[in-house]
């Protein structure tokens, strides 16, 4: 570690806040989130994953399921649901139901989709389907856990942690790891946590509004020039403290730490800016546009700093306080149509502008949720949790898409063709990363501990590829 | 057993050598070779198992080591070349060679391991005390530094200055920063004894447990929640808080600590105080309150069980041992499955803190109940005409269609008229303001006396008289089984401890109670009772060792073993082995008296050395493992808020109590999981807010964003030593956050002096508990006069003064 002279932080100091370059905080060794090699060539610099919170129906989206609709009102063999159990239906009871939506095949690949996302389905050449995801959880948080963590209890760190952890961040100005969400979610903050990896890794909320993140303005009726100026004070009296404490980098560290935090005051800002974006560029996403300004104005925030080299963007759509896929519970049709119709354009507008920005190719779009629903009915017009299949997609980052992998029975309640669960998921995308899940440890209670702890065999990241 | 031995000269070596082999089968063979993994469908954990062999055969021909399998593959002549990473030394395989020439013995005792090789397994040794050299060392830890640093030629710091004595001092056993008054008193008395009066003064007062307890919070996943989805409230978690801190200012022997923890229920059944110390087991995760869960929930509480007590107490990571035998270190996973077992009989329960009070207070629950379900009825009614009119009004309103929807019951109403009802009935909204505003002289009057009837029964009313502890069930347990895996079946296991620390079982006797004679007041089988001895037992191997170690790290930064909860085959050797052992049995002949362990480590010189490393320390010894100087830390989160508080005149001292929910701002509470309204009920008396932060809520779910950015431990997990990172989003905390800004403001208006300099120099004093130097005067001169054209004025130029200092590293860092 090479020290600094005081005449170097003074000339850096004189410049300004654009110019600590090569500073003590920047360089490998000491700062946490400097940009590391991968294990091996990476094909996605970044990862933006669409988190569908609350249980998005497999059936009724991305899993055409014909008998299931022949079996309408009657109950399944017992065989078929030998040993499901969920939140709040019995399965040896329950009615089947065949899907509200129609299927239709779109693209050359042909690849079937619902009429729930006839946005979406206009990219589906370029999507990488997975029908034959499974888990055991069927609660919310801890699918969600598991997902995100590898494991059903919080208290692990998130993919998006272990991905900052393996490869640091391109743009020390922003969060590495940013997640934006509608409101409070059943997971909590444990959802993107760092778990036992330093709290440097954790996902940053970004808030709404034009200071996304926390303390990211100057207290109440202070100026730039008044912040500027105490910073300076403080900038002074620690380089003098530093001069009489030679050797210690983390009071350097420290000490541009806080131009650090000046830096990211000028740029978070401008980087959720969207009224820099063309109208048209907002009409993609549905911005402007009723029920999809939302998650569109997200999505679109989500490209941007993708741009600026944040590494991970976890984007979930739903909360448990309000709008949510899981009202699928009492009214399938109704909260699928309405959480629909809020992402789907904005989804649609977000691959569009990635492409001709050529920022797909190094991008890796992930659409996900925490489980599937029942094939069987809830009540009247309701389906429960379905943990045991549920389908994903990829895209982005050289996926060959208008594909298909692995499938379900003919109800959709278990996958038959190369079940896949989280941790393939997870050594996928690290894999996808450049980072080896196998190599990709930490050091925590007696173990190198890993996001696939012993698994992550069922790694697809051939089949993404075009294998 | 010994006079057996020694009778026995011929089998005593038999039983060596097969002693060493099965070390060797375990530790080199075992990862891929034991019960739970038996790969080619070999196992070599037992002798039949070894015999039978796998899909190649057997492994073993008794008497005939040329035939063997095993020797074939450990000497890799044939087809087989094992260990697959790397061969075995000529002398391992001739130990495997003699012992299956002389028979294979397996004669090592059911639970009773091979001679532990691993130092921290072996019993401690009290070792000499190195004889001085030279004139540094002031008592027996520096005789042991100096020895190490002398064979690395590096010379210790010179002592720290006064000023920095006092500060680290402060720091190390208040979590709070001296005044001014306070650093000068100690630099005035020059009598030979003020270094040792000051640390009896600072260990006297009840701010040494609320430091020291929150450590031990941090070991126990302390949190007033329970986690998950719901992330309910433990009611009683405090109980537990508090007597932790009154713990460590009591300076309850550490045995007893042990003791009182794992099982005061059984110990002293009589003392509700120590039985609080049960709530160990209450205040982890859990879902108790999920029903449906009940079995998920229990087997999760009895793992947290296991991995708790074995990681605080221990120093083992025994949660490997949960689905197979532990790949490094010796827990096997039947071991892991007879620690369980000790607490299968147990459950949470109540624990009346004192008789009469609780009683009466389970009684006005029970009537309050009854009275709040009446009221609630009432009022109801009372509401019932304006309510009604309210949403007949605004049904008129609805499109007809929807009307009909609304009103119909949902059975009758069709597909169409469904999704209406569901639409619409959102938008009814019927608020409290409107049915006051609806109600006639009358009606409000009779409303009013409800609201008052309600808040009388609610009228002083205080926390519960209890806590939360362990209890067993009955004085017999539920059956504990070991889980099937691969070719074994199911078997039950006896409860018992870690055969590497000596094993042992919980004496059978102690479950045989009299069951003829009258039902005892509490019946229990006595197994916690058992495994808090053998915790608590000087003869343990890792218990004083753990528990100096971790003092040690807290006082220096890093533990003579780093790992301070893995004390396994991973952790690597203490950086200073003898003084770690002379530490543990120094701590047990003092009576596991912690506080006599501060005494020892602060008063050496090792502990007063200057925090400036020599040139030459800092190129060999970066990471000051020899200990040449004292490493400088930085503040934990609790240490930042508290100081923070201390230094601007606003910390309110008081001390335990429920847990404090301060104010927070929408977008500090954006990621809360449930409802603000539940979830953060914000503390009425606004002078609690102020407490220290170990008394705020800790939520399980939730970390306040200030704590949480200054590295506070996830409440999920036993957190041994926190992380200490430097990033911006620390300073913006503190550089923008409302509490600083508040905070500083504060101070500023009470230091509101006539002239800059008395104001620089109260500033100077308030913060950094010294006089500002003239350079520094000079600096906050042109500061002030700078920011008062900058920020509009004196008053906030002054505010701004006292934010940078808040922010100086000076204020951050103890030296």
């Amino acid at each position: 570690m090479s020290i600094r002279t005081r005449r170097d932080f003074l000339a850096s100091a004189g410049r300004g806040f654009g110019a600590v370059a090569a500073s003590t905080l920047l360089a490998a060794g000491t700062n946490p989130l400097a940009p590391r090699k991968p294990h091996e060539p990476a094909r996605a610099k970044a990862v933006i994953y669409l988190y569908m919170h609350g249980g998005v129906s497999h059936v009724d989206t991305w899993d055409p399921k014909p008998e299931l609709a022949r079996l309408s009102g009657q109950t399944l063999p017992a065989s078929f649901v030998k040993g499901l159990k969920t939140s709040r239906i019995d399965f040896t009871k329950a009615l089947a139901r065949g899907s509200a939506w129609g299927f239709r095949k779109h693209g050359q690949s042909g690849l079937e989709i619902s009429d729930l996302f006839p946005e979406i389905a206009g990219h589906a050449d370029e999507l990488a389907l997975v029908r034959s995801c499974h888990g055991d959880a069927f609660d919310h948080a801890p699918a969600m856990y598991l997902h995100s963590s590898g494991s059903q209890f919080p208290g692990r760190p998130a993919l998006g942690a272990w991905a900052v952890y393996g490869l640091g961040t391109e743009n020390q100005n922003l969060p590495a790891f940013v997640v934006m969400t509608d409101g409070a979610m059943k997971c909590g903050p444990q959802g993107y946590g760092a778990g036992f990896l330093p709290a440097v890794y954790q996902g940053t909320m970004f808030r709404g509004g034009k200071n996304p993140v926390l303390d990211l303005s100057n207290p109440e009726g202070v100026s730039n020039q008044t912040q500027r100026a105490t910073l300076d004070l403080v900038a002074d009296l620690d380089r003098r403290h530093l001069a009489a404490r030679p050797f210690d980098s983390d009071l350097e560290a420290r000490l541009e730490s806080y131009e650090l935090a000046f830096r990211m005051q000028a740029e978070a800002p401008e980087a959720v800016d969207i009224s820099r974006e063309s109208e048209a560029t907002r009409r993609l996403y549905g911005i402007g546009d009723g029920p999809s300004d939302d998650f569109g104005r997200k999505c679109l925030l989500a490209r941007r700093l993708v741009e600026r080299g944040v590494r991970f963007v976890q984007l979930y759509s739903g909360t448990h306080l309000g709008d949510d896929w899981d009202g699928a519970h009492n009214d399938l049709t109704g909260s699928h149509n309405k959480m629909a119709a809020k992402t789907d354009k904005p989804i649609a507008g977000l691959l569009a502008d990635l492409r001709a920005r050529g920022l797909l190719d190094s991008t890796l779009v992930i659409w996900g949720s925490e489980f599937g629903r029942t094939p069987l009915a809830e009540g009247k017009n309701g389906r429960d949790h379905h943990p045991y299949a549920f389908s994903m997609w990829f895209t982005g980052a050289g996926v060959k898409g208008g594909r298909v992998l692995g499938s379900t029975d003919e109800f959709g309640l278990r996958p038959v063709e190369n079940p896949l669960v989280a941790h393939d998921v997870n050594a996928t995308i690290l894999r996808m990363m450049g980072l080896d899940h196998l190599k990709l440890t930490y050091f925590f209670q007696g173990r190198d501990m890993r996001l696939t702890d012993v698994h992550g065999e069922g790694e697809f990241t051939r089949f993404l590829l075009g294998g | 057993m010994r006079p057996i031995w020694l009778l026995l000269p011929v089998a005593m070596c038999a039983r060596a050598g097969a002693a060493d082999a099965l070390e060797i089968l375990r530790t080199q063979c075992g990862q891929c070779h034991s019960a739970a993994t038996a790969m080619s469908g070999l196992d070599l954990s037992t002798r039949e198992a070894a015999l039978k062999g796998g899909s190649r055969g057997a492994a073993l021909v008794v008497g005939r080591a040329d035939q063997s399998k095993l020797i074939e593959a450990v000497e890799r002549k044939g087809k087989l070349a094992m260990p697959p990473a790397k061969a075995l030394t000529g002398e391992e395989i001739s130990v495997l060679r003699r012992w299956i020439d002389s028979g294979a013995e397996w004669t090592v005792g059911k639970h009773e391991a091979p001679k532990p090789t691993w130092w921290a397994f072996q019993k401690v040794v009290r070792p000499e005390v190195p004889a001085a050299a030279g004139s540094w060392a002031r008592n027996d830890v520096d005789a042991f530094i100096a020895r190490q640093l002398a064979a690395e030629r590096l010379t210790p710091a010179a002592t720290a200055a006064p000023e920095k004595l006092a500060r680290r001092a402060y720091m190390d056993l208040w979590g709070l920063p001296p005044t001014a008054a306070q650093v000068r008193e100690f630099v005035e008395d020059s009598s030979p004894g003020a270094w040792a009066a000051l640390i009896d003064k600072l260990l006297a007062s009840p701010h040494y447990g609320e430091k020291w307890g929150r450590h031990w919070l941090d070991l126990v996943r302390y949190s007033d929640t329970a986690g998950f989805e719901l992330d309910s409230y433990i009611h009683d978690a405090w109980r537990y808080r508090d007597w932790v801190i009154q713990a460590f200012n009591d300076d309850k022997p550490y045995d007893r600590f042990i003791h009182e923890q794992v099982a005061a229920d059984e110990l002293f059944p009589e003392d509700p105080v120590a039985r609080t110390g049960t709530g160990l087991y209450c205040v982890g995760p859990n879902r108790d309150l999920f029903p449906d869960q009940a079995d998920i929930n229990r087997e999760e509480i009895l793992t947290d069980y296991v991995d708790t007590t074995s990681s605080v107490f221990l120093g083992l990571t025994a949660g490997c041992a949960r689905c197979h035998d532990h790949k490094f270190d010796p827990i096997s996973q039947e071991d892991y499955y007879r620690v369980r077992a000790v607490f299968a009989p147990a459950v949470k329960v109540k624990v009346a803190l004192s008789r009469l009070e609780s009683l009466g207070f389970d009684v006005g629950e029970s009537v309050r109940e009854w009275k709040l379900r009446e009221i609630g009825e009432q009022i109801r009614g009372a509401q019932s005409r304006c309510s009604d009119q309210l949403r007949s009004s605004q049904l008129k309103e609805m499109p007809a269609e929807a009307r009909e929807a609304v009103q119909r019951s949902d059975a009758d109403r069709t597909p169409r008229q469904r999704e209406l009802a569901s639409y619409y009935e959102k938008r009814l909204r019927i608020g409290e303001e409107d049915i006051r505003a609806c109600m006639t002289p009358p009606e409000a009057a009779q409303l009013r006396e409800m609201e008052k009837a309600l808040v009388r029964m609610y009228s002083g009313y205080r926390s519960k008289p209890f806590s939360c502890g362990l209890a067993d069930l009955w004085n017999v347990s539920p059956r504990t089984f070991l889980p099937a895996r691969g070719s074994r079946a199911e078997r039950e296991v006896q409860p018992g401890f870690f055969s590497v620390l000596g094993g042992g079982e919980v004496p059978p006797a102690a479950e045989k109670r009299d069951t003829t004679g009258p039902i005892p007041l509490m019946p229990t089988t006595g197994r916690r009772t058992a495994l808090a001895q053998w915790i608590g037992d000087a003869a343990n191997p890792l218990t004083a060792r753990v528990m100096v170690n971790r003092i040690w790290q807290y006082h220096f930064g890093r533990g003579l073993i780093a790992t301070a909860s893995d004390f396994g085959t991973r952790s690597g050797k203490p950086s200073h082995p003898e003084l770690l052992d002379w530490l543990a049995s120094e701590f047990v002949s003092k009576g596991w008296s912690v506080k006599q362990m501060h005494r020892l480590l602060m008063t050496s010189a090792v502990y007063r050395q200057d925090a400036t490393p020599s040139k030459a320390a800092a190129e060999r010894d970066p990471l000051n493992i020899l200990l040449s100087h004292f490493s400088r830390r930085r503040l934990g989160a609790e240490e930042i808020r508290d100081s923070v508080l201390s230094v601007t005149g606003g910390l309110n001292l008081k001390r335990g109590g429920r847990p404090v929910v301060p104010t927070l701002s929408a977008e500090e509470k954006a990621t809360l999981t449930q409802r603000p309204d539940d979830a953060w009920v914000v503390t009425r008396d606004a002078s609690e807010h102020n407490r220290r932060s170990l008394y705020l809520i800790q939520k399980r779910t939730f970390r306040m964003p200030m704590m949480e950015v200054f590295d506070a431990p996830e409440p999920m997990l036993t957190c041994p030593r926190r992380d200490s990172s430097t990033t911006a989003p620390q300073s913006l905390s503190l550089l923008n956050g409302n509490f600083t800004v508040e905070r500083s403001k504060a101070l500023a208006a009470k230091l509101a002096a006539e002239s800059d300099d008395a104001f620089i120099g109260g500033a100077w004093r308030s913060v950094l508990a010294r006089e500002p130097d003239a350079q520094e005067i000079a600096r906050a001169r042109q500061f002030l006069a700078a920011q008062s054209r900058n920020a509009g004025g004196r008053e906030q130029a002054a505010g701004e003064l006292i934010r940078a200092l808040l922010n100086l590293n000076e204020f951050l860092y103890v030296d």
